[in-house]
């Protein structure tokens, strides 16, 4: 049991806890902040696996700017009134099953793949030397991306604006 | 072909004589309707030309050795070969020639009768239609190519019948001859179809020749019995004769044409054509003696009650085939043949003769006729008396040669019931026959002035070149008998049998017609006569001879209760049941099935996240577990 | 042992897939939705950098690098139109909007 182990089987353990503990939350806010712990897990991990650029992407990005704009909707559109009942029967079971099924297809997908059984061992990437690969050899979907982004800036502008009653489209 | 036909005067003369009739059919219905001259002009060139051909083709070929054949192959399969082309042989050659002459004769009558008709135009071009069907039934080559004329020369028929179409009857009889002689062509088909599976190829010349003897006897008496069936329809015989009688709704040129002396002899022509394969099959030709025999005296009773002039001749003709179809069955190949020949001559004359009295005298009833003084018209009654003679087995006309041969032909039977038949017969025909002549001659009641205005003397001219015409050949032609029995043996395949000499016959048969004369004189032509005959006063008998023995009458319910109440009925369930409720039921089953599958359609965006997720799922399952 | 086997990884990233699913088809919250794809892609990313490290490939890694930017963009303009939708009609509910039936 090295620590690399035990320490991937604990922060797997907290990413687990605090992303069941989102699903089932009433209050959003609440949900939103356990989905952050989640995400910090998740940065770690990636530290484990041996991406620290990643890692810090994570905080940056994900749970830095994405969760913040999703406390920034939930608090301007004052979602007070929480859910009737939160886990309907009529939605609920199906998506059990559906969970269920896919846990039992993914089990046994990985039990019956040969490279299942291969053991990970730390390593580590310079940010220097992934820099130079993602420019290298996947600049294009870099530009792409970008371009991705402009366009989803733009439709967001378009989409979130109040709408003015006397019609100028 | 055509290279052939440039180099051979016989083929020429040939595809002329059949081709230019249906040209000239194709250019009166679709550019000619309005002109009827141009149409008449037109018709009747085709036809004598095709004439002149068919006189040439006789008399070039009068010495023919062996048949001549001309075809080309059409279908092929396998083992199976069938062609189409000429067959040049006596007995082609002789009903071509008949055939052209009547047909000329007739639309050169048609001229006078059918004047001031609106149909005219109509009439010629389905006269040519006719001309060209029958003129290569005759020369056809193989079973095929005869029985596809066959069927044409059907459809002619129909169209002649139903001609003054506005009037009911009219169509109904039209429609009842073409049903009826279909109901032959079915078997006749089925015929063909066992000669082809079971011989090969259809070549009327081949069937004939001895290679036909290897086929199972069975096979040649099934085959013969059904072709005959197609000539039971054809040539009216029992039980398929009612037609005959009502087609005389037609105009009389066309019942002088069609129905006395070409197509209805087209059955009798085919069974004379094939008369060494039916050979082959005494019981096959056991039965057509019998269906013949019943025919013609089924035929002659139905005469002897009859009022209506053409209706007593469409009986007539009945019985004569029937005659010529036991002169055939009984081995005399010569007497049928010959016999069919004098009749054509005489009984289109007859008919002939009537339609010049119908014309006149505004109606088909003999009583009428004679009282509105028919007699008065020579030419008509003088001829209509030389063909009654005819028909009646007098010498010296035609009817008396060929008549002799039959009876001698049935004389050779080691059965006598068949001579006896047709003594009988030849008695009764000769006492309907002298009934009607002496009712139109010698009529009662008052003696009203004879409507004839109603023709030109011009059109009396055209109608009377033609009887005249014929009445020549009913004269002359019995003369020829043995000559033409010379022309008609040559080249006959297998030896011709001989028939006995009776010399006993003719006087009995003379006996016997005189005695028929005697018969109708004393009951119709003479001073004080009450005109009713003896079996008009049987009042039972009067009643089964006019209603034709009933046999309408098990026709009429047997399509009632077996066709329209079984199979129609049968049909029409199909219809509703199966074909409509398969067809709505799949549209239902459809409508349901969309019904059921419309509940995935709930509108619900985590829904369709859901069902998303599971075909993930389930993918993952197929391709890789 | 030595190293993790490369299963629980895969383990753990499809616990939180299914986590995802649930919390998309299950919950009555449009928000609630963009949260479960979040979550599914947080696990399908976890996948990917294990498996750069398995395979020993920076593939995996640069791929992750793609899914944060596109999750970015998505979320963007998935707010925007939950924005919007609470404007047009005052409620969050996913069964509200079922007009397409």
């Amino acid at each position: 049991m090295t620590l690399f182990n035990i320490l991937f089987y604990a922060i797997a353990a907290l990413i687990v806890v605090s992303t069941g503990l989102a699903v089932t939350r009433r209050n959003l806010v609440h949900a939103v902040i356990y989905l952050i712990i989640s995400f910090f897990g998740s940065a770690f991990l990636f530290y484990l696996f041996g991406a620290p650029f990643l890692a810090a992407l994570m905080v940056i990005v994900y749970a830095g700017a994405i969760m913040i704009l999703f406390l920034f909707i939930i608090m301007m559109l004052r979602v007070e009134t929480p859910e009737e009942q939160l886990f309907p029967a009529r939605q609920m079971w199906p998506a059990v099953a559906v969970a269920a099924g896919y846990l039992v297809v993914g089990a046994l997908l990985a039990a019956h793949d040969p490279s299942a059984g291969a053991l990970l061992s730390p390593a580590q990437t310079e940010p220097a030397v992934f820099g130079a690969y993602v420019f290298r050899k996947t600049w294009l979907a870099v530009e792409v991306t970008s371009l991705l982004l402009l366009v989803a800036l733009i439709g967001a502008l378009f989409i979130g604006k109040r709408p003015i009653h006397e019609s100028e489209e | 072909m055509t290279y052939f036909a440039a180099a051979d005067l016989t083929l020429t003369a040939a595809l002329a004589a059949t081709a230019l009739p249906l040209a000239a059919f194709a250019v009166i219905l679709l550019l000619t309707r309005g002109f009827p001259r141009v149409s008449a002009a037109l018709s009747i060139s085709a036809i004598t030309v095709a004439l002149v051909c068919a006189g040439a083709l006789l008399v070039r070929h009068w010495h023919l050795a062996a048949p001549l054949e001309y075809s080309t192959l059409w279908m092929a399969g396998g083992d199976i070969v069938v062609r189409v082309g000429f067959l040049i042989d006596p007995l082609s050659l002789l009903m071509l020639m008949i055939v052209a002459l009547i047909c000329f004769l007739v639309q050169v009558y048609s001229l006078g009768y059918m004047a001031g008709d609106p149909g005219f135009a109509r009439y010629y071009a389905f006269m040519s239609l006719f001309a060209w069907a029958m003129m290569n039934l005759t020369l056809a080559q193989t079973l095929l190519q005869l029985y596809i004329f066959w069927e044409l020369v059907g459809l002619s028929s129909y169209l002649l019948i139903g001609f003054w179409y506005e009037k009911f009857s009219a169509s109904q009889a039209g429609k009842k001859a073409f049903v009826m002689t279909r109901l032959g062509d079915v078997a006749f088909f089925i015929g063909i179809l066992i000669v082809l599976v079971n011989f090969g190829n259809l070549s009327i010349a081949e069937l004939n020749s001895a290679r036909a003897g290897f086929l199972p006897p069975a096979v040649i008496t099934v085959a013969a019995l059904l072709i005959f069936g197609g000539i039971i329809g054809k040539s009216a015989q029992f039980p398929l004769l009612t037609w005959l009688p009502d087609a005389m709704e037609g105009p009389t040129p066309v019942s002088a044409l069609l129905h006395s002396a070409t197509m209805v002899a087209a059955g009798v022509y085919l069974l004379a054509r094939l008369f060494p394969f039916f050979s082959l099959s005494p019981a096959a030709l056991q039965v057509c003696l019998t269906v013949g025999a019943v025919s013609m005296l089924l035929s002659a009773t139905m005469a002897m009650v009859s009022r209506d002039i053409k209706q007593v001749w469409a009986y007539s003709t009945i019985s004569q085939l029937g005659l010529m179809i036991m002169g055939l069955a009984a081995g005399d190949y010569v007497a049928g043949v010959f016999h069919l020949t004098t009749h054509a001559g005489f009984k289109a004359l007859l008919f002939l003769c009537a339609g010049v009295f119908i014309h006149t005298c505004g109606g088909n009833d003999m009583f009428e006729i004679g009282r509105r003084g028919g007699r008065h018209l020579k030419i008509p009654m003088i001829c209509m008396i030389v063909a009654a003679a005819a028909l009646s087995g007098i010498p010296p006309f035609s009817g008396f040669f060929s008549k002799e041969l039959i009876l001698a032909a049935l004389a050779g039977r080691p059965n006598s019931i068949w001579l006896a038949a047709g003594l009988l017969g030849a008695f009764l025909t000769t006492y309907y026959t002298f009934r009607l002549i002496f009712i139109i001659l010698f009529p009662r009641g008052e003696a009203q002035a004879h409507a004839d205005g109603h023709h030109s003397a011009a059109g009396y001219r055209v109608m009377a070149a033609p009887l005249i015409v014929l009445a020549a050949v009913t004269l002359v032609l019995g003369f020829g008998e043995h000559a033409f029995g010379r022309f008609l043996r040559q080249g006959f395949p297998g030896p011709v049998p001989v028939p006995g000499h009776h010399t006993w016959l003719p006087f009995a048969a003379l006996g016997l017609a005189a005695a028929a004369v005697g018969l109708a004189w004393f009951e119709f032509g003479r001073r004080g006569a009450a005109q009713v005959g003896f079996v008009e006063r049987v009042a039972p008998l009067r009643e089964l001879f006019s209603r034709r023995w009933y046999i309408d009458d098990v026709y009429r319910w047997l399509l009632d209760n077996v066709l329209y109440r079984v199979f129609s009925a049968l049909c029409a369930k199909n219809d509703q049941k199966v074909i409509d409720g398969a067809v709505d039921g799949l549209g239902g089953a459809m409508a349901s099935a969309g019904r059921i599958l419309a509940v995935l359609h709930t509108g619900s965006i985590q829904f369709r996240l859901l069902v998303v997720s599971v075909v993930v799922v389930l993918l993952g399952l197929y391709y890789f577990v | 042992m030595a190293g993790i086997p490369f299963g629980h990884v895969l383990a753990l990233s499809g616990i939180l897939v299914a986590l995802g699913v649930a919390c998309a088809t299950a919950r009555r919250n449009l928000i609630m939705i963009l949260l479960g794809v979040e979550i599914m892609l947080n696990g399908a990313a976890i996948a990917f950098a294990a498996a750069a490290l398995r395979w020993q490939q920076l593939e995996g890694q640069a791929f992750v690098l793609f899914i944060i930017a596109i999750a970015a963009a998505e979320v963007s303009v998935g707010l925007a139109l939950i924005v919007h939708l609470y404007h047009r009609t005052g409620s969050l509910d996913p069964e509200k909007f079922n007009t397409l039936k």
